[in-house]
């Protein structure tokens, strides 16, 4: 279901390819991103820019993903519509991931990281 | 031994009825029972009062020919197929009878020549049928009996679950306490609960497991038969009495948190504290609740906090308003919120706090309905996607 490219460097740009992420897909969507960071991706972007709607297992998923990274690298997420950025800041997720508003900004600022 | 497969013989010609059984006979298939009727009303007659499930039908009859016959057969209510064989060859040139009957629900067609052959090829296809479609019906009938008891089960699932919420309407230290409780499926992942902690103190919380159904639901009872008024209080109530509920969100979370499962859940607990006149609250993650005070201005409580069990480690932090006595407070699980009407447009919480606006005047009792309700008109014909809850919490008045 995802969609996934690699810019020059080496940053794994992600798209969940979903409208929704629910209950019904989220574990093919953790599956996968977990899959792209056992493969070695350890600098991901998931860009929501094309997904408007998340719920609690959405969330549980991405929370999943962000734990499987851990401190071995970096995950950010970008795109975030109005009513996920609201779930965000409810669940204080804008506390534990990097958000930027689109992918360029993100890509630039995890460059600049590394 | 198998059981035997009844076959009416339709034929209004005594003697060629005769004959074909006797061919039928000759074949040796000792299953099939022949029953013979002397013209397609009688054949019709005994298809309702037998089991016959293959009927053999001469095309030119009295009263109702083979096809007429093919077609009343298919226009009656019983409970298992009929096979139809259409015997055919005494019918006037340029009249494609094979069409007309198929149309009518024949299943095949033997020619008058009376080949025995081509008898035995037919009945084997009709017997092989018959005896497919008895294997079906067996795995059918299998299948729903194992539906019926996962279904029992999950009903008596529910029904515990419902036990060890409150009443839907109760009373606590003078403020009554109205709910709605709708999960999505039979089961749910909200829970939610309120007790006096004191004689002045209200405790509450109120819970939603992420995703929904059966192993949502497993996750909220637990919780629900966790967090009784015992341990609530242990956890949330200081030495002087002060309400800490973060702490008790501290707890559950330490308790809650694993790396083996992305289970969480968010939550949101307080004190309604009659002697301090405040409500004393912690905010994990559970969308904001509504205090109105007694004029209907409508605040939202808390700017957030993360889910319980999602991250270890994460604190939590208390906080408290100040409360009108004539003030209620309002909790809606995400499921009212995300409640979507046939376009995709969730309901928000401008138009929850519009309906707030609209009823806070009326008693407790009538507050979560009003609710439930507009969130069934907003919905229309698409169903309940996540477990809903609604409480109103609201002094009566004297």
């Amino acid at each position: 279901m995802i969609h996934s490219t690699q810019t020059d460097g080496g940053i794994t740009v992600v798209r969940p390819g979903v409208e929704r992420l629910t209950a019904i897909n989220s574990k093919a969507f953790k599956d996968e991103v977990v899959a792209l960071i056992d493969a070695g991706s350890s600098e991901l972007i998931i860009d929501f820019t094309s997904t408007t709607f998340l719920d609690s297992s959405g969330l549980g998923a991405l929370a999943g993903v962000l734990k499987k990274i851990g401190h071995r690298g970096e995950l950010a997420v970008c795109g975030l519509g109005s009513e996920v950025m609201q779930m965000f800041k409810i669940c204080r997720m804008d506390k534990v991931f990097s958000i930027y508003p689109d992918e360029a900004a993100a890509i630039r600022a995890l460059s600049e990281k590394s | 031994m198998r059981e035997q497969i009844e076959v009416i013989v339709a034929e209004d010609n005594i003697v060629q009825r005769a004959y074909m059984c006797r061919l039928i006979e000759s074949i040796g298939f000792t299953s099939l029972k022949l029953i013979e009727a002397e013209d397609g009303q009688a054949a019709l007659e005994l298809l309702k009062t037998t089991r016959a499930e293959i009927l053999i039908t001469d095309y030119e009859m009295p009263f109702l020919n083979g096809v007429e016959l093919t077609r009343a057969t298919r226009s009656l209510d019983l409970d298992h197929y009929v096979h139809i064989i259409l015997v055919t060859g005494t019918e006037t040139d340029g009249y494609d009878v094979r069409a007309d009957a198929l149309n009518a629900g024949a299943d095949d067609f033997l020619a008058k020549q009376h080949d025995q052959s081509a008898l035995k090829a037919r009945l084997k296809t009709a017997m092989r049928l018959i005896r497919h479609g008895k294997e079906l019906e067996e795995q059918h009938r299998v299948l729903k009996e194992a539906n019926d008891r996962i279904n029992e089960d999950l009903a008596a699932a529910a029904h515990a679950q419902r036990d060890l919420l409150p009443d839907i309407n109760t009373n606590i230290l003078g403020a009554d306490i109205a709910s709605a409780f709708v999960p999505s499926s039979v089961v749910s992942g909200d829970m939610f609960g309120c007790f006096p902690l004191n004689d002045s103190q209200i405790g509450f919380y109120a819970v939603d497991v992420s995703g929904h159904g059966i192993r949502a639901s497993l996750l909220s009872v637990a919780i629900g038969y966790l967090i009784t008024p015992e341990f609530f209080t242990k956890s949330v109530l200081d030495d002087d009495g002060t309400p800490r509920p973060a702490r008790l969100v501290r707890e559950l979370n330490q308790r809650f948190c694993t790396d083996a499962h992305d289970d969480y859940f968010t939550m949101f607990c307080g004190v309604m504290d009659t002697q301090r006149v405040k409500l004393f609250y912690c905010q994990a993650g559970y969308p904001s609740p509504y205090y109105v005070d007694a004029r209907g201005h409508v605040t939202p409580i808390g700017d957030g906090g993360f889910p319980v069990g999602m991250f270890s480690g994460v604190d939590y932090e208390d906080g408290n308003i100040d409360v009108d006595l004539d003030g209620m407070l309002l909790c809606c699980s995400d499921g009212a919120f995300e409640a979507e009407n046939d376009e995709g447009v969730p309901f928000g919480e401008q138009r929850i706090e519009a309906i707030v606006k609209e009823i806070y005047h009326e008693p407790a009792d009538k507050i979560p309905g009003k609710i439930i309700q507009a969130l069934a008109d907003w919905r229309g014909l698409e169903p309940l996607e996540d477990d809903l809850t609604v409480v109103a919490v609201k002094r009566n008045k004297l």
